[in-house]
């Protein structure tokens, strides 16, 4: 939520929240005045609502940050209803102003300004309300947060007066329901603009900022090393001018049970503590993953009990892609790792609400693992196992991709053999000629140049009759 | 039986009222400890029943209020809290009487009745 803010908020400045019931906008405030409790500093909790604090607490019992402890220290609720009722908006204000001088509180959360909404008479009162509210906190230094389940528009009179407004979506995309917040405005900050998807459990609400927004540049320098890394594929190597380059993203293509798998527990054998692995993927979970290098005689055992590998498996359900981005970047700066083998782009795709953006945040992504000097194997699936056509992923997704390589069955004479054809290798000469490639004892290996046939990419090979 | 409320939440406040006079008493109600001070000033009643936390006093400054103040520091006062119950018990010189949120109505009726009943 920092990050989205640009920084978070600003001492003394005031923010709308605005949702529809449901989107979590008092879990919000809560959870932001007991982190600012949590900071040894006093908060207002003031609500206009009639459902009894007693409520709140029992619902916001079972999350994380909720500490019963600090009701009545740090975090005071407080009902303004029968106030605001007898003796209107500005007996609410003159309150305000006393009860946050008392505590000294920094942070006042005013959960329900619809309702003194509807108890202004004209728009020019709940103007002159919420001025008054934000400019006697910001005397005193505080904080002011307005949360309100209406639907305000751009120039409703408390956009005007805060510093800040957040949104918090809560809509239905297909048949799974989607969180996204919106920071309509932000003064004095450099925030993220456009929509970012949050989800809510029981540790509250966590927003994670649009990928290419949060990383429009690499958080590093680039690093400069050029050093091949060995692929750990037998003749693969010799093919692409001694190994993958440094911190580049290859895109391994190919259809069901073509070896795409094979090839990254061939290039994760080959990590060390020095050159830590990651696999992050969605299909295979670990243990079957695990009897899968055993069963092509590779060990990754040995690297997952040395800790140079990690396994890290994120079902293939409801994932949000922002959010797995910022695990596979936690998981890379956790260990310094530098071979990362990511199963598969396409399950990140499918974790896209919208795919409009999805250039944009491979771009953001790749750049980032190159910055990291992570060396990448990412694969994507084709959707026939044999096919006139070959469909590459969109283009220009393709087009961020450093490294392009072809892995198929190919029916021959009656035989299916596997091919493997290097398309692509950023800035590097490569030998592009298909190659046979078999799975034997060590995994994928390179037998040679497959034989002279016509259509090998279709995955139906005609021999070039002499 | 003459007895102030102070409670700043409308449901809570309204429900004891109606309670609290349906079973005979006069029943002053304020929506924060000032007003409560202000009320039991003025209406000198048998017994005082307060939320904890409220805006401009809370619960436990009210009572240090009445405690200090000469005409009504032996009036019995009844704290029902939501989460405050510990702080409060530790202030037995405070409170006569601490019940625990979400409360049983009758436990209120009961309790007052017992506190009146004090010598």
């Amino acid at each position: 939520m920092n990050t989205v803010f640009g920084g978070g908020f600003i001492e003394g400045a005031s923010y709308i929240v605005q949702g529809q019931p449901g989107a979590g906008k008092t879990i919000l405030g809560n959870q932001i005045a007991f982190a600012t409790a949590a900071a040894g500093k006093r908060v207002l909790y003031i609500t206009l609502l009639a459902e009894t604090h007693d409520r709140l607490f029992q619902s916001l019992s079972t999350l994380t940050f909720f500490d019963k402890q600090q009701l009545g220290r740090s975090v005071s609720y407080l009902s303004v209803f029968q106030t605001l009722n007898k003796e209107g908006l500005s007996a609410v204000v003159n309150l305000l102003r006393k009860e946050t001088k008392r505590q000294g509180a920094s942070l006042i959360v005013f959960d329900g300004l619809l309702n003194a909404r509807d108890r202004a008479e004209t728009q020019l009162d709940v103007k002159t309300f919420v001025a008054e509210v934000q400019s006697q906190a910001a005397f005193v230094g505080c904080t002011v947060l307005f949360l309100t389940s209406a639907r305000l528009e751009d120039d409703s009179p408390e956009h005007t007066m805060v510093d800040g407004v957040l949104e918090l979506h809560d809509e239905l995309v297909g048949a799974r329901t989607v969180r996204r917040a919106r920071l309509r405005k932000s003064r004095g900050s450099a925030a993220l603009g456009g929509y970012h998807q949050y989800e809510i459990t029981e540790d509250g609400i966590s927003v994670y900022p649009r990928l290419e927004a949060a990383l429009s540049r690499p958080s590093v320098e680039d690093a400069a090393d050029t050093q091949p890394v060995l692929s750990g594929i037998e003749g693969l190597d010799a093919l692409t001018g001694g190994g993958l380059p440094r911190g580049s993203t290859t895109l391994l293509v190919g259809p069901s049970g073509s070896g795409k798998t094979t090839f990254g527990i061939n290039f994760l054998a080959q990590c060390s503590l020095a050159e830590p692995g990651l696999h992050f993927g969605f299909y295979e979970t670990p243990k079957r993953l695990m009897l899968k290098a055993r069963a092509l005689g590779l060990d990754l055992q040995t690297h997952v009990d040395s800790g140079a590998l990690e396994i890290a498996w994120h079902p293939l359900t409801e994932n949000l892609l922002d959010k797995l981005a910022y695990r596979l970047l936690d998981a890379i700066a956790a260990r310094g790792v530098k071979r990362l083998f990511l199963d598969s782009f396409g399950a990140m795709e499918r974790a896209a609400v919208s795919r409009t953006r999805l250039v944009e945040f491979f771009a953001a992504l790749t750049n980032e693992l190159r910055a990291q000097g992570v060396t990448t194997v990412g694969t994507w699936e084709l959707r026939d196992l044999f096919a006139s056509e070959v469909t590459a992923p969109n283009s220009e997704i393709s087009s961020l991709l450093d490294n392009l390589i072809m892995i198929r069955q190919v029916e021959i004479r009656s035989e299916y053999k596997r091919v493997l054809s290097v398309l692509k290798v950023r800035d590097h000469a490569f030998q592009a000629a298909p190659q046979e490639v078999v799975i034997g004892e060590r995994g994928l290996a390179i037998r040679g140049d497959f034989e002279p046939a016509s259509g090998i990419s279709t995955g139906l090979a005609r021999p070039l009759e002499a | 039986m003459k007895i102030v409320v102070a409670e700043d939440e409308f449901l809570i406040a309204d429900m004891l009222v109606v309670s609290l006079e349906d079973a005979g008493h006069v029943v002053h109600s304020a929506a924060h400890g000032a007003a409560a001070l202000h009320l039991a000033r003025e209406h000198q009643p048998d017994v005082i029943v307060t939320d904890f936390m409220m805006p401009l006093m809370t619960g436990l400054e009210l009572a240090e209020a009445i405690r200090a103040d000469g005409a009504l520091r032996h009036t019995p006062i009844l704290l029902v809290s939501g989460a405050q119950g510990a702080i409060a018990r530790e202030r037995a010189d405070l409170f006569d009487l601490v019940l625990d949120k979400p409360y049983d109505i009758d436990r209120i009726l009961e309790a007052v009745a017992q506190l009146e009943q004090r010598p």
